[in-house]
This record gives C-alpha cells, structure tokens and sequence, in this order.
C-alpha cells in the first residue's frame, strides 16, 4: 500500500515485539492486534502525519516554525530509537546470547525491565522521581524521555489514540478498557458526539429538550 | 537595530494579547468608540479547527506551546543551574488558555483581597492587601457571568460572598463523579455546590447548549457551545468595526519616548517583518509570565533593568497554584471522561484562612477525573506504566476512578521570580523567561492539607482505594500565574496602581494575572476578566474626560 516507514525490518520487528511486553495481548487485544507499530513507524516517517484534520479527512501540513519544530523533533526521537534498539540487542546479546526478537516473552521482559532502571539511573534523580509517570501533569515533552519510557509512551498513544494515526484498529484499545468514544473525528466535529448517556441516572433525560438531535 | 519595515497608522490603544484579559479589555474598548489595535503571538483559529483529538491536543502541541518554540527554563533558587522546560505553559493563540479550557469560574471571596489583615504576617512571605475590595470588582464578575452564559447556582456556596444577581444558564447535568463528590461532602458534614462553568447548559444567546463531549479540558471546541475569549469577547470587540486584531505579530519591546511614556510597541510579524506601533495608551495582556518577560525585554536609558522595573519588582512574588489530589477507585462505574472530567463540583470548606490550622489560607477543592482522563492521558498513581498489571489496572480501573483536586493558595515570596534566561533564547531569538521558584514552607503544608481532606471526601464517598499524591514542590503543572507586577497603592512596593496602571509609565496598563497581589486558593481566570473590564471602563471614563 506504499505506507510511510522509518524503520528497517529489523527495527520494526524489535520495535513490536517490545510493543507487544508493553501492552501484552490476553484475553483482549494487545499491541499486536491494535497496530501499535503501525502507528509508531508513522510517526517517524516524516511530519506528514503530526496532526489529522480534525474533521478526520487526512492530515494537516505543517508549514512555517512549526514545521522546522516538527522536523527537528522527528530527527531527535529518530536518534532516540535507532540507539535504543541497538542497546535492547546489546543486552539481549550480553544476557542471553541472542537478538532481542528472537528471545522468549520473559526473557524480553527481563531485558526491558533491565533497559528502564538502567535508564534511569544513568540521568539522576529527577528522573528516577519518575520520568515514566507523568502523573497529574498537563503537558509532556517527550523529547526529554529515555528511549525506554518513551516507547511506553508511543505504545500507550498507540493503543489509544484515535484509528485515524495508524493504532487502536477498530477501537479495540477503547473497546478494552470501555472507553465510550466517538465514532469518528467526524462526529466529534459535526456536534453529534455526546458523553450524556453516561452522567447520573437520569441526568441525560431531563435536559434532553435542550439537546436538538443528539 | 533591526530594520524597521513600516509605522502603522497610530491608534489610541494597543493591546498585546487576545487571550481572557486582553479580549475583555478589547470589548469594553472598542464597544465605547475606542479604536484598537491588538497584537496576538499566536494564530486566530477559528472552531472549525479544533477536533476530539486527544493525541494531537494534549500530546503534540496542538494547542500548547511547542516547547522547542517557546521554551522556558526553571530553577529553584538564583544558585542553582536552570534546566529547560515546559513551566506553567498557556496556549498562544486568540483566545489564549480560553480556548482549551473546562472553565471553572469559582469567584474569589472578600476575604481573598485583604489577606495580609486577615492572616498578618508571615515570615519569608510577601503578603499583601489589594489595593481593590471584592465590592469594586463584583458588579463585574456579574458582567463576565452573563456575557459567558456561565452555567451555576447562585448561592449553593454557603462561603461566597455577596452577588448582586443570579447566573444566566442552570448548573451542568451532575455527572457520576460529582454525585460522589456531594454524597462524601454531605456526610462530612460539608458544604459543596456545583462549579460554575464557561458552557451552556441551556441555549443561550443564540448558541447552543453544550453538546457534553469527552473532549473538553484541554480541548478546543468545535461545536462553539463552551464558552471562550474567542467565541464571545472576540466576536463582540470585531463587531464594533473598532478592533485591528493581528495574529502571529511578536511584540519584540516597548519603546520610549523623551517624557518616558510607551512610544512604539516593535512587533515582528509571520512574515518575519518588523513594524513599530504608535499609540496613546498600551495594556499588556500576555499572561504574568510573558507579561513580566515583555517588560524586561524593554530596557531603555530611564528603565535600564526594564520597563517600569526601577524599584526591581516587576517579575517577583509570581505565584502558580500547584495541581495535585487524592485519587479514589469505586466499585461502580464512574466513567470520568463523561463530560471530559471536569464537569465538576467543588467546597470551600477549606478555603478561609483558619488559624487553627496553623498555615495561612486554604484552597478550593474539586472533583475531576484523573489527570485528563481519556484513554492516552489517565494514569492511576503509583501504578506500573507497562505489563501485564498496567494493561490489568487501565481496564479496572479507567471507568471506575475519580480525583479529588485541590488549587494551592501559593503564597508569594520576593525571590519567587520571572527574568530572562541568559543562554536560552525562543524562536524569535529573544531570551526566554526564567522561572525561579522555591515553594514556601506554608505552600507544602496546606497541600498536605488539602490533600488530606480531599481523602477524607473519597473515604466518606465509599471509594475502595485511596491514592493521595502530595505536591512536595511546584512544578508549574498548573496553567493560573500571577503576581509579577503587582497592584498596590504604594509605588515602593507595588508596580501598578489600582486601575492597573504603571506607577512609573502613565501609558502602560496590565490587565492579565499580573496584578494580583495573591493567588487566592481559586481558579484566577473569571477575576482576571473581571479586573480587566474594571479597568477597561476606567480608561474609557478617563478618555472622556480628556476629549
């Protein structure tokens, strides 16, 4: 289908299979399923698919100092990933003698797990205070994240973001958790995306009047 | 020197910024016969442009700044080395934080604009009465409430102070987390009340109720049914045929002239051109972080350490709020993106200043989701961010957790401060400000505090699970800032007077959060608008009588 990638097959295929220790499928669908990598490879393609249109029919093109920001900043997380999937392979190999796709479930969560600490204490305390937990912040600077939780972070975005960016195929991140979304940017656009059904009962009926077509 | 590419024709105001406070003071302007120019750093969107894209409107700087454009840098006291971050960050844009707000318009309480009588002294702190009384400004929350169509209760909060009229919209549909929050409230024994918000809960002025979307805070609007700068102020001020607003014009400095009033505001526009702007009067309105950073980027043989800076107090005692809470998971569904989280009620139990406690002031809290709660973004404290557990905890517990916030009262402190970054410089090649900050002893202790009773409140609602996640420093997570050049009645120990205006520049008036002496314990935006058409009628009183 020509879809944009950054990665070789190696990367992509070391890239998922982390992917896949970060959401693991069970019972429900995982990374794998979702096309977490699909999402991710996308990204780093270039600044074509930075931001949908919000009425979901393609993806705006940047222009200006956004643009120069934008480039830069697929050129730093690029970095990022190119080095990080080397060290998964440099401790897949010192550990357990073999490429980090090639070894077993547990196995790679050790060499995760391995990848994360190790992260974090080779860039001081503020750090180990908790750079992948961003909790009860409003805004994030990815850039500043070790490869580690930033791949958590791109898995998580995605599991979850909204089908149009390359993940969440079908919704099933939302169906997994019960997140009752739109069914569709369009629909959010157009008005006729409500979240009143799920108020107190009987909140949604006695406004109902007020609420033409929804 | 840059070269200049032209002088645009002089109007009698100039406003930099279009966000809350500069398009309040636009309306008010260019509703008497005022002719305006307004010089916005940021796009004029309109809502066409915004969408429930929770990847691109909270991860990717859709609608924050781009810290790689705009960075800032932070450090915790003038020894320490600053380190590059997003700190206390605000979209720029027409409309500013309006835009992507929830809009909680709590109003402030007498007892907030005289603090300093009611609390006395505190050491290492800069506290201060205002220079207004809530009397002055209440005719004007009225304004800001009615032209919004802001949707609450009068007098379901027992703490509020007099209101001379009713809100024009009933309160929000209660959502499940609210009814939580009232249910744990009530069996306290404390008062809470539904939040007044910036959305329509009825039709109102032509616009349509709101549609109650998950994508709210931190959102754009794409159905015009919140209410915003941009959707009300905006159109009402571009209406009179009287506002010249310009997007994407970068104000670089002020300039002088011999009597040592503001001459030329020297702005760059997207083009990269530059244009000196005469005018008779400008009133700054960028937020009190930039507000402060235009200012000493103003230096000038009379203002050598910045505009209006000769007592060396414009950008100290900036105060931030600080978000934090106490998160509680339920056994039933609780579904806290409903609304976008923050459809929300709030107490002002803890609010009053109470000696008892042994710390000054107090704050309001509110329910909300966790952080934004949406599928990216929603993270239960202390859980593992991947694995099997983390993939376990997002389907427990995502429809079945709530917060319980609280908005610090920090208190201000001289050597809390905004100046400009020696090393780091924004994509305009001007040096970014620099935020000093350490918290003061009181901040930690009444956010322990508030945190606390904010537990109390999810124990009393029946929530299985307590997680309580103290603000052991200021991170500037919150988007309210204030205090950078603060109103007083003193010249020594102020740098505006009670209209807002400079003590040391006759023409310079500040409008946003800047002149407020103390942050208060409540969400500052609906008191910054009612200050700025405060003093917008001021300057149009004073007009009259010198035409």
């Amino acid at each position: 289908m020509g879809e944009p990638t950054f990665f070789t097959p190696h990367q992509r295929a070391t890239v998922e299979a982390a992917m896949v220790r970060i959401i693991p499928s069970d019972e429900t669908p995982g990374a794998r399923e979702a096309g977490c990598i699909d999402f991710v490879d996308r990204y780093l393609s270039g600044i074509g698919f930075i931001f949908a249109k919000p009425d979901g029919s393609g993806f705006e093109s940047l222009e200006g100092k956004a643009a120069d920001s934008w480039r830069k900043r697929i050129e730093i997380l690029r970095a990022k990933y190119s080095k990080g999937i080397r060290d998964l392979d440099a401790r897949a190999a010192a550990t357990f003698s073999a490429e980090f796709v090639d070894l077993t479930a547990k196995q790679q969560d050790a060499v995760l797990k391995a990848a994360d600490t190790g992260e974090r204490a080779g860039t001081g305390a503020d750090a180990a205070s908790g750079s992948s937990e961003p909790a009860l912040q409003q805004t994030s600077t990815e850039i500043d994240l070790d490869f580690f939780p930033l791949l958590v972070v791109h898995t998580r975005q995605g599991f979850y973001a909204d089908p149009i960016y390359g993940g969440n195929r079908q919704h099933m991140g939302w169906k997994t958790i019960g997140f009752h979304g739109p069914l569709s940017l369009k629909d959010v656009h157009e008005g006729r995306y409500t979240t009143l059904p799920f108020f107190a009962e009987g909140e949604a009926e006695k406004v109902k009047e007020f609420h033409d077509g929804l | 020197m840059m070269a200049s590419k032209g002088k645009p024709a002089r109007v009698e105001a100039v406003i930099i910024g279009a966000g809350a406070s500069g398009s309040t003071a636009a309306k008010v302007l260019c509703e008497a016969g005022v002719k305006v120019v307004a010089l916005e750093k940021g796009p004029w969107r309109n809502r066409e442009t915004f969408g429930g894209d929770e990847l691109a409107n909270i991860n990717r700087y859709n609608l924050w700044p781009d810290p790689l454009l705009n960075p800032r840098t932070w450090r915790d006291t003038a020894s320490s080395t600053a380190k590059v971050g997003q700190f206390c960050p605000v979209p720029q844009m027409v409309g500013g934080g309006t835009v992507h707000w929830q809009g909680w318009l709590p109003r402030f309480t007498q007892n907030d604009f005289r603090l300093r009588t009611i609390a006395g002294d505190l050491a290492g702190a800069s506290l201060a009465d205002w220079p207004i009384t809530y009397d002055e400004l209440e005719p004007y929350y009225l304004k800001v409430e009615w032209a919004f169509g802001v949707s609450g209760q009068a007098g379901a909060n027992r703490f509020e102070s007099h209101r001379s009229g009713s809100y024009p919209c009933p309160p929000m549909p209660v959502s499940r987390y609210v009814e939580k929050f009232h249910k744990g409230c009530s069996a306290l024994g404390w008062n809470s009340f539904p939040l007044p918000q910036a959305a329509l809960s009825r039709p109102y002025n032509g616009r349509r109720a709101t549609v109650v979307s998950a994508f709210a805070q931190q959102h754009g609007d794409p159905t015009g049914t919140r209410s915003s700068a941009l959707n009300v102020f905006v159109p009402d001020a571009a209406a009179t045929g009287n506002y010249d607003l310009r997007p994407q014009c970068v104000v670089r400095e002020l300039t002088l002239d011999r009597e040592g009033r503001i001459k030329t505001a020297v702005y760059e526009d997207g083009e990269g051109n530059t244009f000196e702007q005469e005018a008779d009067l400008f009133i700054l309105a960028c937020g009190a972080v930039e507000t402060a950073r235009l200012l000493l980027l103003s230096k000038s043989g009379r203002f050598p350490n910045g505009l209006a800076n000769g007592n060396d107090l414009v950008g100290r005692n900036a105060t931030f709020h600080e978000y934090s809470a106490a998160v509680g998971t339920y056994e039933d569904p609780i579904y806290a993106w409903a609304g976008g989280g923050y459809v929300s009620a709030s107490t002002f139990q803890h609010y009053e200043h109470d000696p008892s406690h042994g710390f000054v002031s107090g704050g309001h809290l509110a329910v909300a989701g966790v952080g934004i709660p949406l599928p990216i973004n929603w993270h239960l404290p202390g859980a593992p961010t991947w694995g099997a557990e983390a993939k376990r905890i997002d389907r427990a517990y995502f429809n079945h957790s709530l917060a319980v916030a609280m908005v610090l009262h920090d208190m201000p402190q001289h050597d809390n401060r905004i100046d400009l970054d020696d090393e780091v410089a924004d994509a305009w090649g001007l040096p970014v400000a620099r935020i000093t900050l350490k918290p003061h002893r009181n901040d930690l202790d009444q956010g322990r505090y508030l945190i606390d009773r904010a537990a109390d409140i999810l124990e009393a609602s029946g929530a299985l699970d307590i997680r309580k996640v103290y603000a052991d420093r200021i991170t500037g997570n919150c988007s309210h800032q204030h205090g950078t050049a603060r109103m007083g009645n003193d010249p020594e120990s102020s740098v505006l007077d009670k209209w807002c205006r400079a003590h040391e520049v006759e023409n310079l008036y500040i409008v946003d959060g800047s002149p407020f002496p103390t942050a208060t314990g409540a969400n500052p935006t609906l008191t910054i608008m009612a200050n700025a058409w405060r003093v917008a009628e001021k300057i149009v009183a004073e007009r009259g009588n010198t035409t």
